[in-house]
């Protein structure tokens, strides 16, 4: 067990480490943004309240875009199963939350 | 552990999680559950929203919301996500106790979240908003219920794989797990992005 402790040298990664580190930090001050936006409208009446549900919608999809490409990693190589199995549930997903309001 | 030799093998990316055939195949499976997970809870979502004006004259979700308390939640869940991914940067650095400080930090934002739900939950049942006072109430308790569920398995998970990390160190073995275990804690907040956009802010917006 010990030698993998000592296999643990870190500079295998160290080259490539800042930059996505920033990049998850970007991607956070962006989700902040979105989700400081999403409680500004609600909370402060400064859309027509017909315009606040896509509204909404539209922040959290970007966010949940972020969270998938970057937090979770899909924008790296050799994802695109990933991709399609997560694409797939969204499709059935969508499709049964709307047929359930709808009924 | 022999498969370590793969370890160094693996092409330019160097992701000790999908470093062997075994750590691929867990974290395609997760995936699939993921799918499966979104098509769950877009259920309840969609129960919650064709429900929520049934109150039966108990209170609305406009006299029970407190948007500074959801604040704090998603603050809190949102911060836990980042440091999540943090600790598997650490992860694939092999730096140990850096990533064991992460997860730390990512269970201890996870239950400040717990206990605030918690607490919320009990405030409401105080108001009269229980699970069977209304068709809002049971569609409202077995949606943000059930994420708190998630954000419970998601607490009890990662912190019985800080164990075992500790005793075992990372290697192709641990690092599957942990990353998956990291997925897992995103996709609990990006169910959360939901649940506050379309169930607080949605339901103070009438």
């Amino acid at each position: 067990m010990t030698e993998e402790q000592q296999n643990s040298s870190p500079q295998q990664e160290e080259s490539h480490k800042p930059d996505s580190t920033m990049k998850h930090i970007v991607s956070f001050a962006a989700m902040i943004v979105l989700t400081v936006a999403a409680f500004y409208i609600v909370m402060e009446d400064v859309v027509e309240p017909n315009m606040i549900l896509p509204l909404l919608l539209f922040f959290a999809s970007i966010q949940v875009v972020l969270q998938l490409f970057t937090f979770m990693h899909l924008n790296q190589k050799g994802t695109a199963y990933y991709t399609i199995f997560i694409f797939t549930g969204v499709i059935i997903a969508v499709v049964s939350a709307v047929g359930i309001i709808l009924m | 552990m022999a498969s370590d030799a793969h370890t160094n093998t693996n092409h330019a990316s160097n992701h000790l999680e999908t470093a062997t055939l075994e750590g691929k195949n867990k974290v395609l499976g997760f995936w699939l559950f993921l799918a499966a997970e979104v098509v769950l809870f877009a259920c309840l979502f969609g129960t919650y929203l064709a429900l929520k004006s049934q109150t039966m004259s108990g209170p609305t979700s406009m006299e029970l919301f407190d948007l500074n308390l959801v604040i704090v939640a998603t603050a809190l869940l949102l911060t836990s996500s980042l440091t999540s991914v943090f600790a598997m940067s650490a992860m694939n650095q092999r730096k140990l106790k850096l990533m064991q400080f992460w997860l730390g930090v990512t269970v201890f934002l996870g239950l400040a979240f717990l206990i605030l739900e918690i607490y919320e939950f009990v405030h409401y049942i105080h108001l009269g908003h229980t699970f069977m006072s209304s068709a809002f109430g049971s569609a409202f308790y077995a949606l943000v219920g059930t994420h708190g569920a998630h954000v419970t398995f998601g607490i009890i998970w990662i912190s019985s794989l800080m164990i075992q990390a500790q005793k075992r160190g990372i290697n192709t073995d641990t690092a599957p797990k942990l990353f998956v275990s990291s997925l897992y804690w995103h996709f609990i907040d990006v169910v959360w992005v939901f649940i506050f956009s379309l169930v607080y802010l949605l339901g103070k917006v009438g």
